[in-house]
């Protein structure tokens, strides 16, 4: 089977081969089948120069013996015979294949084969051969320069933009410098547009910084022309802090002194307790990131460590004001912080742990981040389970300022406190918890807060001690505000946090720098550019998040249902194609099997009529919105060590910030629309698993899909971010021996039909909504009321439903919730009874099992 | 007397022949006779229209290849 998304465009190409309109109508519809690819392939190799004459005259007769059909295959052989047009471009028959992407003009180097990439002049997409024995380097450079686009396992795409190449100029690359790395690695000449593009941008982006120096701010400058032009300019001039005429001139801080803690060389630094600022620049040889970056660049040998700066002052509430009118002449003014030289704020006491290492990869991201010893504000992007966390504490540990870190929820709020204890060696009383429930402050003169983004954003009329404590957040100079899960706070959140709380150096934090509706480019604005992006492939070879084996299954939609579909309501069409017994059964097939395997299955669905329906069929746990607190702990504790309860089900509540290490299988029932982040974050539950580096490990992500209808559409659109990052998805079309199973849900067409009449039944009458905002734990006293409802409402035979309302009459509802959902619970406590004295198992565990009774007992009565 | 219709015989994966059961039941102008799970027979002067109609209908439901973006 090909590519899926390939397979109705084949058909396409294979109908519209036939006629002879096809080349010549290069409309949105004409096929890009895997023909098409092959041709362009063919193309590129034959426009060799170096093609020998005879092979030439061979193609020739080719192409006469040829039909048209074989025609399309040597094309390529025609095209050496085009004549070229006066821009150099030939035009021949193969030309309206590639439309304005025929770039046949571009001459070849002789040496091509030899050099890794291939170039768009037109929006500077750079494709790398992974395959050629350059690409390691010129991988590293082009991360260093461009934006990753799409990286499966062969053909790696990045593109050039103003950001990337922003970013490239901040770790100290000249223009001159990545024009002619460039020009060495690729296949073509550089293209003039191209090269005018980087000048341009590595012209006026990262010249100008604005720098906070012992809490004045300074406009610096490599440039002393750069200083003077801006002078010059009316507006800025008339900014500067008088006195200080003369346009000062100093030497760059170098990565020399610096070293990030938990790396290899920091271990060293960790035992000789100097301040880090102390340390001389003779130890410059110990940043091996930078003397790497500076590696590839191996034309430019000379690490100009010593570069003369030259700066002038501006008053602090002129700052807004330069930084427009900077953007406005186009040099965009860039913001670090010289936290070292930094005297007015005080040290906040942390360290890492010594016995803490961090990864490589996040060595890296780091090092982008403190590429000239001073902190630049950015985002760094690892895949869920990479230790985001991780990297957010070294970058606190690094700077050693008052930081105040920002997450999505108040259950997040409390593991941030706890990771921070546990990998650095801060003292409990400087780390502050800022929620709903906890306003501390920290007793020092510097510390930690730990806050959501709601907390500080909230408008509305605050309590008395909240209202003292946003005070006191923004009186404060911050020197690092850590931002988690960046991609799903709106921008406008972002702007009111920035400007009420200042802090000198933001780092955003995110496994998937991506929304549907594309504003995530605001946040290249609002805190910085995307300073480093992994590469997930890379990071799962190196074992340090697992494998995952990528899969959609394919289910028919029995008759009845597909016709119910067509008929039923875009919501109803949802609750359908989630409910489709084959989809049933292939859920069912796939839990058993894995379960079999000894895997630790959790199931997704968007769909809360369908999560209940499937759980309470096939007799599994379950969690969503309104399961209780205490059951939802109850039940997640017996998934990760309970051996008997291998399945979970769960709703999207479960999507992101939920840490289950044991999941190792993951099946997607249903799932919000075309949703790709979505689709990423869920494959996170089960990338950090806990078996990831047993040998021969794969964990599995299965996304059930009913045929025939708009999931598979949804599907696709999904899929679109992992197969970037590099994952394959195969489609399952027939699930082998699945009519074999035990038990087979839905086998009987009888079945099937009251399955059907039951599901609309029910969701007729509960045309509620199952909007569902909260994340899995942070409930609210206020929420009770509304749970019920979903509980009573939410499905489940008639009679059981006018039980539900009769009691809600009565003002019992818990007991009927109650009854709803003892499946899951009684199973649970009828499993402790049976583990108790249970007749699997062996002396021992009985003898230690009566023991434990025993003293219990004792306890009880003492 | 006898009233013939000229009908052309379709072969269709159910999933299909639903699709045209449903644009039917609109106001039934197309199909002729409803032979099987995968077998209709509908009118020969619709056969286009209906080609046209489910054309649409699976718009819906594949993603068709993305046409690289030409109008920059």
């Amino acid at each position: 089977m090909p590519a899926k998304r390939k397979a109705p465009a084949t058909q396409a190409a294979a109908i519209k081969a036939g006629r002879t309109s096809a080349m010549s109508t290069p409309g949105p519809a004409t096929p890009r089948s895997i023909d098409d690819s092959s041709v362009m392939s063919d193309a590129d190799e034959d426009f060799d120069e170096d093609v020998p004459e005879e092979q030439k005259r061979r193609e020739e007769m080719l192409t006469k013996e040829a039909d048209d059909f074989v025609n399309k295959f040597t094309f390529g052989a025609k095209r050496l015979h085009g004549q070229p047009d006066d821009k150099g471009r030939r035009y021949d028959a193969a030309t309206p294949f590639f439309r304005k992407r025929d770039f046949s003009h571009l001459p070849l180097k002789p040496d091509h084969q030899n050099r890794p990439l291939w170039i768009d002049p037109d929006n500077c997409t750079i494709v790398l051969e992974r395959f050629n024995p350059l690409a390691e380097q010129a991988t590293d450079f082009l991360i260093t320069i461009a934006e990753p686009k799409s990286r499966p396992t062969f053909l790696h795409e990045y593109t050039l933009t103003p950001h990337s190449l922003y970013a490239a100029v901040s770790v100290g690359l000249r223009p001159k410098d990545i024009i002619n790395t460039l020009d060495r690695f690729l296949k073509t000449a550089l293209p003039d547009s191209v090269r005018r593009e980087i000048e341009h941008h590595t012209r006026s982006y990262g010249k100008v910084k604005l720098v906070l120096k012992h809490n004045r701010y300074f406009v610096e400058s490599v440039d002393a022309e750069v200083l003077q032009m801006l002078l010059k300019d009316k507006e800025i001039g008339a900014l500067r802090v008088q006195g200080s005429n003369e346009i000062t001139t100093s030497y760059a801080p170098t990565m020399g002194g610096l070293v990030i803690p938990g790396t290899q060389n920091a271990a060293g630094v960790h035992q000789a307790n100097l301040k880090q600022a102390e340390k001389k620049p003779g130890e410059g040889g110990d940043a091996p990131n930078e003397a790497d970056l500076f590696a590839t660049l191996n034309e430019e040998d000379d690490d100009d460590e010593k570069e003369a700066v030259h700066s002038f002052e501006i008053a602090d509430i002129n700052v807004e004001k330069v930084q427009k009118r900077c953007l406005d002449i186009g040099f965009p003014i860039l913001e670090e912080y010289d936290f070292r030289n930094d005297d007015v704020n005080p040290n906040l006491e942390i360290d890492l742990r010594p016995n803490t290492q961090i990864r490589p990869y996040q060595e890296k991201s780091l090092s982008k981040m403190f590429g000239n010893g001073r902190a630049k504000s950015g985002i760094i992007v690892l895949p869920c389970g990479a230790g985001k966390t991780l990297v957010g504490i070294t970058a606190a540990c690094t700077i050693k300022k008052g930081v105040i870190v920002l997450c999505t929820s108040s259950m997040s709020v409390v593991q941030w406190r706890q990771e921070f204890l546990k990998w650095s060696n801060i003292n409990p009383d400087d780390i502050a918890i800022f929620t709903a429930e906890s306003k501390n402050k920290f007793l020092g003169s510097t510390g930690i807060i730990v806050t959501t983004y709601s907390m500080v954003t909230n408008s509305r009329e605050r309590s008395h001690d909240s209202k003292k404590m946003m005070d006191f957040l923004r009186g404060r100079e911050w020197g690092l505000m850590l931002l988690d899960e960046v991609h799903v706070v709106p921008a406008e959140m972002f702007r009111r946090v920035i400007s009420s709380i200042k802090s000198h150096s933001k780092l955003g934090l995110t496994a998937t720098l991506l929304r549907e509706d594309d504003r995530i480019s605001h946040l290249n604005f609002l805190i910085g550019p995307k300073l480093y992006e992994a590469n997930w492939m890379e990071l799962s070879q190196q074992g340090h998040i697992a494998k995952v084996q990528c899969a959609e299954v394919w289910c028919p939609m029995p008759t009845e249902f597909y016709d119910e579909y067509l008929r039923a309501s875009a919501r109803m069409k949802r609750t359908l194609y989630a409910m489709n017994p084959r989809k049933f059964q292939a859920c069912q097939y796939l839990i058993n099997y894995h379960e079999a395997r000894g895997d630790k299955i959790i199931v997704f669905s968007d769909e809360l009529y369908s999560l209940k329906q499937y759980a309470l069929k096939l007799k599994k746990v379950f969690i969503y919105g309104g399961t209780s607190q205490a059951e939802r702990m109850q039940v997640l504790e017996n998934f990760q060590h309970n051996p008997e309860v291998n399945t979970l089900f769960l709703s999207k509540i479960g999507d992101t910030s939920l840490d289950l290490p044991e999941a190792t299988c993951l099946i997607q029932i249903s799932s919000h629309f075309g949703s790709r982040r979505q689709e990423a974050q869920r494959l996170g539950r089960i990338l950090r698993a806990k078996r990831r580096n047993d040998e021969g490990f794969n964990a599995f992500f299965y996304s059930l899909v009913s045929k025939d209808t708009q999931e598979m559409y949804y599907s696709s659109k999904r899929q679109a971010f992992l197969v970037d990052q590099g994952y394959a998805f195969k489609v399952i079309t027939q699930l082998a021996n699945i009519e074999n199973t035990p038990d087979l849900a839905f086998a009987t067409p009888q079945e099937c039909r009251e399955l059907l009449q039951r599901t609309l039944v029910d969701n007729e009458k509960g045309a509620e909504d199952d909007v569902e905002t909260d994340d899995l734990f942070g409930s609210k006293p206020g929420r009770g009321r509304k749970n019920n409802k979903l509980g009573g409402g939410g499905g489940g035979p008639a009679v059981r439903r006018t039980a539900g309302m009769l009691s809600e009459l009565s003002g019992a509802q818990d007991m009927a919730y109650i009854e709803r959902n003892k499946a899951a619970n009684k199973a649970l406590k009828q499993n402790k009874k049976r583990g108790a004295g249970g007749e699997g198992q062996s002396a021992f565990f009985k003898k230690i099992q009566r023991e434990k009774e025993k003293s219990k007992a004792q306890a009880r009565a003492g | 007397m006898v009233r013939a219709i000229r009908g052309v015989l379709i072969e269709c994966e159910p999933a299909i022949k639903s699709i045209i059961v449903h644009l039917d039941s609109a106001n039934n102008d197309i199909i002729i006779e409803d032979l099987d799970e995968t077998h209709l027979v509908v009118k020969e002067n619709m056969v286009q229209v209906l080609k046209q109609k489910l054309d649409d209908r699976l718009k819906e439901t594949y993603r068709p290849e993305e046409p690289l973006e030409d109008s920059e």
